[in-house]
Formats: C-alpha cells, sequence, structure tokens
C-alpha cells in the first residue's frame, strides 16, 4: 500500500464508482450497456414522434421536433435523470460503504457524472438522426446551451442530493421527489414556451428555477426566441442556495445516514 | 499502533440509546495479533468496522496511522450483478493499485473458483463467497488485516490454505481475528480484547482471555 493524497483517493474512488454503475446498472439486461443509450433514446424518440407529428410550425421560430428535441433532452435528460439518481444514491451505494475509501459523497458525484455525460452522448446521437431526416438541430449559440445545461445539471444534483440527506430523516421524501417529476413537467415550459402562456400566469410559473433553465437554454439555442421571464441571476441564485444547502446537510448528516 | 481515545459507541433503538461500547480506552501494539472475544451481540463487529473506519465511534477517536483493511466478512461490499473479476476490479481501483491483472490472477488461483470467477457474485454459495472475499483480502498488502468470523465457513481443505496464508502475512503485518472457533484464536493469535457489558479488556495472553470469556 503506498499513501495517497485526499484528491487522488476521491479521483480513483470516483472514476471506479462511475465504471462500476455503467456496469453493472443493465448487466441483467440482454442487450447490456446498449440499454445505457438505448433507454433515453427510444423515449426521446416517442416524445418526438408523439409531440412533434402535429402541430406542424405551430411554435413559430422553430419546427416541432425540433422543439421537443431540445426541451425534452433538457429536461428528462438532464434534470429529470440527474435529480432521480441524486436521490436514490443511498440505496445505490449500500455494498460500496464497505470500504473505508468510499463516501456517500463519490457516489453523488459518480452518478451526476453519469447523467451528464448520457445526456450529451444522447443529444448528440439525435442531433445526428435529426441531421439525417433534413432537420436543422444545432444550437445557435453552443456555449450558451452549455452553459445554462450545466447550470441546471448542477442544480438537479444538488436538489438531489439534499432530497437524499433529508430522505433519511423521513423516506416519505423519496416518494414526494418521484411524484415531482410529473407536474414539474407541466409548468416547467417544456412543452410550450412562456410566450403561450398569458401574462397572468407568469408570476406564479417564475418561481420554479427549473422554467428559468428551460428558458434560457431554448434562448441560446433558438437566436430569434426571445424569452419573456428568464432571470439567470434568479436560476443562479437558487442554484448556489440549493449547492450550499445539500452540502452543508451532507456535512452535518453523512455519518448518521451512513450508518443505517 | 491504533489507539482509542474514550470511545463510546451507540445505536439508537427505540428503547434509547443502546450503548455497545461505553468509554473505552485501549491501545493496540503493532506486533501484536489480536483476537477478540465476546458473546453474540457484545460489539465484536461494531468493533471491527470502526476500526476498518467505515462506520464512527459516537462519540470519542480512533488514531492509527496504519493501512488497516476493510472489515472482512462474509457480507463484504461485493456487488452481485457483478463478475467476481469485475469485483476485484473495482476495488483494485479504490485502492489506487494499478496492476489490476495480476491481482485478479491472484484471486482467481486463491479462491478456487475456475470459471466461475467470471460470473455474477451472487451465484455463488456461501462457502465459494468466502474463499472469493478471503482471497480478494489476501491480494492486498495491509498492516492491519481485519477477519470476522470468515474462516469457519469454507472446507477443511481451504482452511488450511487459510490459517498458512495468514501465518505469511504475520510476519510483516497483524491481524485482528473475530471468532467463535477458540483453537484458531490459540494458534493464529498472541493478544487478546475480551468485550463484555460494553468495556473492552486487553489481555496479553489469549489463554487468560478465554478463561474470562469462558467464565463469563
Amino acid at each position: 500500500m503506498k499513501a495517497r493524497s485526499a484528491f487522488s483517493i476521491q479521483r480513483d474512488v470516483v472514476f471506479a464508482i462511475f465504471v462500476r454503475e455503467m456496469i453493472s446498472r443493465f448487466s441483467t439486461y440482454t442487450f447490456g450497456n446498449v440499454w445505457l443509450v438505448l433507454e433515453p433514446l427510444l423515449m426521446m424518440t416517442l416524445f418526438i414522434v408523439l409531440f412533434g407529428a402535429r402541430g406542424q410550425g405551430a411554435y413559430g421560430f422553430t419546427e416541432a421536433p425540433i422543439f421537443i428535441y431540445t426541451s425534452f433532452l433538457t429536461f428528462r435528460g438532464l434534470w429529470a435523470s440527474t435529480m432521480r439518481q441524486c436521490a436514490g444514491a443511498r440505496g445505490g451505494a449500500r455494498g460500496l460503504l464497505e470500504f473505508r475509501q468510499v463516501r456517500l459523497f463519490d457516489v453523488f458525484m459518480a452518478r451526476a457524472f453519469i447523467e451528464g455525460g448520457l445526456f450529451l452522448i444522447v443529444g448528440l446521437i439525435i442531433a445526428l438522426g435529426l441531421v439525417w431526416l433534413g432537420y436543422d438541430p444545432w444550437p445557435d449559440d453552443p456555449l450558451g446551451v452549455l452553459g445554462y445545461c450545466s447550470v441546471l445539471w448542477l442544480l438537479a444534483a444538488s436538489f438531489g442530493m439534499l432530497a437524499c440527506m433529508v430522505g433519511s430523516i423521513a423516506r416519505e421524501v423519496e416518494k414526494l421527489v418521484g411524484m415531482l417529476t410529473m407536474p414539474l413537467l407541466f409548468v416547467s415550459a417544456v412543452l410550450f414556451p412562456m410566450t403561450f402562456v398569458p401574462r397572468q400566469f407568469w408570476g406564479y410559473l417564475t418561481w420554479n428555477p427549473v422554467l428559468h433553465a428551460m428558458e434560457l437554454v431554448r434562448e441560446a439555442w433558438f437566436s430569434n426566441y426571445t424569452s419573456p421571464v428568464a432571470d439567470f441571476g434568479y436560476l443562479f441564485a437558487v442554484t448556489l442556495a440549493c449547492l450550499a444547502l445539500a452540502l452543508s446537510s451532507y456535512r452535518l448528516t453523512w455519518r448518521r445516514v451512513v450508518a443505517q | 499502533m491504533i489507539r482509542f481515545n474514550d470511545v463510546s459507541k451507540y445505536f439508537p433503538t427505540r428503547f434509547g440509546p443502546k450503548y455497545v461500547l461505553k468509554n473505552i480506552d485501549l491501545d493496540i501494539p503493532d506486533d501484536r495479533d489480536v483476537a477478540i472475544l465476546g458473546k453474540n451481540g457484545a460489539g465484536k463487529s461494531t468493533l471491527l468496522r470502526l476500526l476498518g473506519g467505515v462506520d464512527f465511534p459516537t462519540e470519542g477517536r480512533i488514531q492509527s496511522n496504519r493501512f488497516i483493511s476493510w472489515p472482512l466478512a462474509l457480507t463484504s461490499g461485493f456487488q452481485g450483478t457483478l463478475t467476481g473479476r469485475e469485483n476485484v476490479r473495482f476495488i483494485c481501483r479504490i485502492h489506487g493499485v494499478k496492476s489490476n491483472r495480476s491481482t485478479e490472477e491472484f484471486v482467481k488461483e486463491f479462491s478456487e473458483l475456475g470459471g466461475s470467477f467470471e460470473l455474477p457474485v451472487s451465484s455463488y454459495s456461501s462457502g465459494m463467497k468466502s474463499k472469493y472475499s478471503f482471497a480478494v483480502s489476501m491480494a492486498f498488502d495491509f498492516d492491519t488485516y481485519l477477519i470476522d468470523e470468515i474462516m469457519s465457513v469454507g472446507d477443511s481443505g481451504f482452511k488450511k490454505k487459510c490459517e498458512n496464508a495468514i501465518s505469511n502475512k504475520r510476519e510483516n503485518s497483524n491481524i485482528i481475528l473475530v471468532s467463535h472457533n477458540m483453537n484458531l484464536l490459540r494458534r493464529q493469535c498472541n493478544a487478546a480484547i475480551l468485550l463484555a457489558y460494553g468495556r473492552a479488556e486487553f489481555y496479553e495472553s489469549v489463554e487468560q482471555a478465554i478463561f474470562r470469556y469462558e467464565c463469563l
């Protein structure tokens, strides 16, 4: 055994969990790891066909399949799955915590990285498919899209982490978080841009930080779309607050959470 | 030296805190192989988990400057859906061992699993599992090995092999062994800790500790 620095231990552990999760998540399925990409790919394709086929040209600033592609990919691929995986990290970490190097935080990190990576890969594959079908899925401002997406990713990871820590006190929280995804889909401007929503509802809907992320990504993706409500300052502040809350609750309670 | 500074450990239960260890001050010397004795529920496994750094004392501190193995028990942290080889690879990675090929081959040979090494760990019988997890821990060089009852499951040939491996390891490292097999403790250990009534007592002689244990 050689002594390693704390940083190199953490790097080794996060990488090890990363690989282990990749291998084990679908290892019991016939097609194995293909499902890592296939599952989000199938779901995205289904939604694009389902919602994109009708309402041609209804959005004004882009074609329906591209609109659904940009919003569903960001919502399901980035927000929902990162949040759910991080919230479920405690259950997935059971066997891992028999080793002193492995901490619950490493599981959060590995899972968040997996979801972020899958988002990029799946997004790229579907974009290529859309190009093949004759659409133009590329963002007008790729750096802006990546930037807003990483803020949303951070928000999802810290919210999931917070849910996981609170869920250790009352398991009901896990159920609530699981139920949250569906209604959030309807109030986060995923299926429609905010310009479609009557002005008197803006005040209520804009409390939701995910809506801001969706609108900001949309703005960066389509240069001819300007969101009436998007506010990066609000999104960033909520993300920072969520992250600070998650990190401090982790620091305060991780020993008790692990001991269960 | 592993030093316990006023260590207490309790588990919260419906009836209030249940103390397993209370205000323990203890030094475990580097050159001793320690047997841990105690009745069921006396805190033997908890002590081992505290030493292994996977559980934490409610009060007090444990100080040590040694490389201590993970607590080697039947339910060690192997993922059932992964194969034996993949689990070894994972453990190599988290320990920063780059030469995982040679470690894998060592485990495959030592555990006598043959082709089963490439099958998911969940398909192993309990005997196979104990052989496997014992082999995995022997593949790494620790200063202190924590062994929890694991040698009581394997067949007699393998038990002999385990004892030989432990004897070899004892030349450069020390072991901390939990077992209900007194003869094994007499052969492998030269000091003992007796756990009873939430207290821990260090004995220089195993015989004396066993005598006290049997009088409890």
